[in-house]
């Protein structure tokens, strides 16, 4: 049954290809399908029992194990969700071949996701590489393929050097079946391993973040990927390397990773201002976005290295929230360059006096994407903010806080750049948005606003690495940092955050023995 | 009188070498059929004679599995890892078959695949030779029918790389036979197992012979510094030559180097004999990736890619644990398919006075033949180490391995030499995929002959599957004590 998620989007993929090369419309829908057809399954999903396959026996124990919980299950929802969207709307040159690399896409990502074995995480994190970087070089504007060279070799590295950690850690352990295992179950690894191992997947993590310096390859392949491919790979590909921390860090290499603390958060912050500062000088519209990306990423990995549950819970928040309104962001600018032909802001104006639609698909995802309470980008920022103050990060918070407001300036700026001020009369006047384009967006901006409102069942979701952090780092027990007393006076929204901490507290209770 | 004659050697002596006797002997069949049948049939039924010949010794061999012996008087072992390697040359030889019909003209198909034969027998009998003068006759059985394959294409390209593979290859047997020489004047014995028992006195004599020795055998596999002959005699030989060369002669040399190397360290200098060996696989990595970077034909990037995939090898047998040993078969057993399958591809472009070795041929494959373009692509990402293939499968077992043996500095190596190989391998996929606007597509032509899609449809079958579920053998022990 999870199998099925990973390996039926890649079959049908792969089929595509026994098509007719005319059959555009037939395999555009066929993708749609499947991607819809995956998120049913997954959303019903939700705890199914593993499925574990014998893989390796020796130098180390490895198995086929996949499994649907924890923050990966939401990540895998946001994926099937984007893809089908982004499918959707779809127009290209050589569609069938485009849609057939879609699914692989989709098929090699949810398995990164649903991996519960590190050598699987290992497969499929250089696995998801191979369709991006043949629709870069295949459908990218650029003639040179220094932007998909760039891709590759950056993350192929970073893929490299998890493969030598994986190796590594299961020699150190005789299994990397461990994704997931409970706490207590792996030998202690002494401190050199377990430095050099974190090395190899932090490296890998941040790169594929990613997270300042690693960042260079990311606004150059979001600017070139389609539109669509690059709703998926922003959404949810550089979310991989923010779910290995949370979920293979802060559980397998726990003493490492509170050693890094510290550099993380400053290459955290780095990114979160030059992200921002780029963003606000970036003419191309898709890398306004790019470069938004790389600033909220950075805020989620402060997040995730403050080991403060309510932050975590609120990156994990985050990284769907992320997820949801960069996919709608992509997608509406990909609409508006097929329009106009261009993205860049200078060029474009007024848009919104003839395509109403259309501003107003944009504006919902600007907004979310800035932090208008109601929407979900918010409910990810307050928890973050809440949980980064209550551990005592009090400037980095403060710090934190400027490019929560540049990002106001940023996506505004997006918005106005291409909907508001005066027509320009040489561009070209086209229909506003179709009702297709509309029906694709709508799940999207559905889930935005469902997620602002009530983020607490993906909060909830946390509790499983929220666990393992209470556990194994807080020396005081780990319900006493998450009473309403200790969280009230100090919370922005008092009541709201207080429930929900208490709601987390509660389920780490019923998790924890 | 007879009885004298016959006594040295029983019935379990001439099973032990049945398989090659069988390829062996079938080659007089190709050259009889080659001389009887009508000119249409020659070339189908050399290669459908050498398949089935080859496909039975793979069979009568698998039969001695579980049995280990000595036979010869210790001169041939016949046991779990000499079969494997037999099977190894087997499948090699059978998929360079398929490709037989870009082998030669029409009268000459008969005689060459009767060398190759020859030459994939050569190969079997150095899988299970376990003294010096085994190895030396099977490794002259094997390059003497080479040299003769590698002048085979039409050109002055051929001949050089006859030429100098014929001059190359004898200064490396030179060296070989220094060595054993050497080895023997220092022991008193042609036998490994007489190293391997460890009654030998540790003297510079023994030393130099054992360092002579492996130079020699670092010539044949092509690891670096020895590897400068490689890339033009790929380049010049005919493409099912090439594939054969690629292998074989890499599968049968390696088994006499395990076999020295595993031998070797029963003795106390034995691993420091064996470091430079090490370091010679570690530089392979990093040369032959970097410089199949600027390679624009194929054969000679295969080439030059050979040199780091047996650089992957031996850093497999750093240490040389058991493990280490069954992951290097099982390595090589993976670069045998994605190779030969790669291989296959590029006689499926190869068209009249081109051989598709060219990357241009490459150009627009994508969308001119998806399926073909699937399986190449495939190949590479085998080659280049990547999921889901036999080749990730195989890379994570040496880099294990290497790990747990204490030279992690070889899994660095390696892990940086792959990096370097992605640019390597993603330039054809690269050619393949990308937009071609403005570049010469070259027109789809039928194939001399669709029988390398079968090689395509095997291979690509056997690197998925050995990805997935690895097949590493147990029970490869190289010398009985």
């Amino acid at each position: 049954m999870i199998w099925a998620l990973v390996i039926v989007p890649i079959v049908a993929g792969l089929l595509l290809y026994a098509l007719p090369r005319s059959a555009e419309a037939s395999a555009k829908w066929t993708g749609v399908a499947v991607s819809f057809g995956a998120f049913l399954a997954a959303a019903f999903g939700y705890g199914a029992p593993d499925e574990s396959f014998r893989w390796l026996q020796r130098p180390f124990t490895a198995n086929f194990h996949v499994g649907l919980n924890g923050p990966g299950y939401w990540i895998v929802l946001l994926l099937a969700l984007s893809t089908g969207c982004a499918l959707m709307v779809a127009r290209l040159p050589r569609g069938r071949d485009f849609v057939a690399q879609m699914l692989v896409l989709l098929g090699a990502m949810t398995g990164v996701f649903v991996a519960r074995d590190l050598m699987l995480f290992a497969l499929f994190w250089d696995l998801m590489l191979v369709p991006v970087f043949i629709v870069l070089i295949a459908w990218s504007p650029a003639q040179s393929n220094a932007t998909a060279w760039k891709y590759l070799i950056y993350n192929l590295t970073g893929g490299l050097a998890l493969l030598l950690a994986t190796a590594a850690f299961g020699i150190v352990q005789g299994t990397t079946d461990a994704i997931g295992a409970p706490p207590g179950s792996l030998a202690t690894m002494s401190d050199v391993w377990s430095f050099w191992i974190f090395a190899g997947f932090a490296f890998a993590f941040l790169i594929k973040t990613p997270v300042f310096p690693f960042h260079t390859w990311a606004p150059d392949t979001y600017a070139d990927l389609p539109a669509p491919m690059a709703a998926v790979v922003s959404g949810v590909q550089s979310k991989a390397g923010l779910y290995g921390f949370l979920v293979i860090g802060t559980s397998l290499l726990n003493g490492p990773m509170r050693a890094a603390a510290e550099l993380m958060i400053v290459l955290g912050l780095l990114s979160l201002l030059y992200g921002a500062l780029a963003a606000l000088a970036s003419d191309d519209a898709k890398r306004v976005v790019a470069y938004s990306s790389l600033s909220h990423l950075g805020l989620i990995v402060l997040a995730i290295f403050s080991f403060n549950p309510i932050a975590v819970g609120g990156a994990v928040v985050f990284i769907v929230a992320h997820g949801l309104f960069s996919a709608g962001l992509f997608m509406t600018i990909g609409e508006i360059e097929l329009r106009e032909d261009t993205r860049a802001l200078s060029r474009l104006g007024g848009l919104g006096a003839r395509s109403p639609r259309l501003a107003g698909g944009l504006a919902i995802v600007t907004l979310a994407a800035l932090g208008l309470p109601g929407l979900c980008g918010f409910a990810g920022e307050i928890l973050i903010l809440t949980g980064l103050y209550q551990t005592g990060l009090v400037w980095p918070t403060l710090i934190a806080l400027i490019p929560i407001v540049l990002a106001a300036a940023y996506m505004l700026r997006l918005f106005q750049g291409m909907m508001q001020g005066p027509e320009i009369d040489d561009l070209p006047q086209r229909e506003d948005m179709s009702p297709l384009e509309i029906l694709a967006l709508a799940p999207l901006v559905a889930a935005i606003v469902l997620l602002g409102v009530d983020p607490e069942p993906v909060t909830a979701s946390a509790a499983q690495p929220l666990g393992r952090v209470a556990v194994a780092g807080c020396p005081s027990p780990a319900k006493a940092c998450l009473t309403s007393e200790t969280l009230g006076p100090k919370s922005i929204e008092g009541v709201k955050f207080a429930t929900l901490a208490r709601v987390a507290g509660q389920r780490l209770e019923a998790s924890t023995p | 009188l007879t009885k004298q004659l016959i006594i040295p050697f029983g019935g379990a002596d001439w099973s032990a070498v049945a398989p090659l006797t069988i390829v062996a002997l079938s080659a007089l069949l190709v050259i009889l059929a080659d001389l009887t049948l009508p000119k249409k049939l020659r070339r189908p039924a050399g290669i459908g004679i050498g398949i089935v010949a080859l496909a039975a010794a793979g069979i009568v061999a698998l039969g001695g599995w579980g049995h280990p012996y000595a036979a010869f008087g210790g001169a041939f072992v016949q046991g779990g890892f000499a079969i494997v390697f037999e099977e190894i040359v087997v499948v090699a030889a059978i998929f360079s078959l398929l490709l037989g019909y870009s082998l030669g003209r029409d009268d000459q198909a008969g005689g060459a695949i009767a060398l190759m034969l020859w030459s994939a027998s050569g190969a079997m009998l150095m899988a299970g030779a376990s003294n010096l003068l085994t190895i030396f006759l099977g490794l002259e059985l094997l390059s003497l029918a080479l040299y003769c394959l590698c002048a085979l294409a039409p050109g002055a390209a051929s001949r050089e790389s006859a030429l100098k593979y014929l001059i190359l290859s004898s200064t490396a047997s030179a060296f070989l036979l220094y060595g054993m020489a050497l080895i023997f004047g220092s022991t008193g014995s042609v036998a490994l197992a007489a190293i391997a028992n460890g009654a030998v006195i540790s003297n510079s004599l023994f030393d130099v012979g054992c360092g002579m020795f492996l130079i020699g055998l670092c010539f044949k596999l092509s690891l670096v510094p020895f590897h400068v002959w490689t890339p033009d005699v790929y380049e010049g030989a005919p493409l099912p030559v090439t594939a054969f060369m690629s292998v074989v002669t890499k599968a049968g040399t390696l088994a006499v180097l395990a076999r020295f190397a595993y031998a070797l360290v029963s003795l106390p200098q034995g691993q420091a004999i064996l470091v430079p060996l090490w370091i010679v696989a570690a530089i392979s990595m990093i040369v032959g990736n970097v410089a199949a970077l600027a390679q624009t034909d194929i054969k000679r990037l295969l080439a030059y890619s050979g040199i780091a995939q047996l650089g992957y090898i031996v850093a497999a047998l750093a240490g040389t644990s058991q493990q280490g040993l069954r992951y290097a078969i099982f390595y090589l057993g993976a670069y045998t398919f994605m190779n030969l399958g790669a291989f296959a591809v590029v006689a499926l472009l190869s068209r009249e006075r081109d051989e598709g070795s060219n990357l241009q041929s490459f150009t627009g494959l994508g969308y001119r033949q998806p399926v073909l373009a699937g399986a190449m692509t495939f190949f590479l990402l085998s080659l280049a180490g990547l999921p889901p293939t036999a080749g990730f499968t195989g890379k994570i077992l040496i880099l294990a391995t290497d790990v747990n043996v204490g030279y992690a500095w070889l899994a660095v190596v390696l892990i940086v030499g792959t990096a370097i190989s992605a640019y390597v391998y993603f330039k054809i996929v690269r050619a393949m995929y990308a937009r071609t606007t403005g570049a010469r597509i070259p027109r789809t032509l039928v194939p001399a002959s669709s029988l390398p899609w079968v090689g395509v449809a095997v291979c690509a079958l056997a690197t998925l599957v050995l990805g997935l579920y690895p097949l590493a053998p147990s029970d490869v022990v190289p010398l009985l004590k």
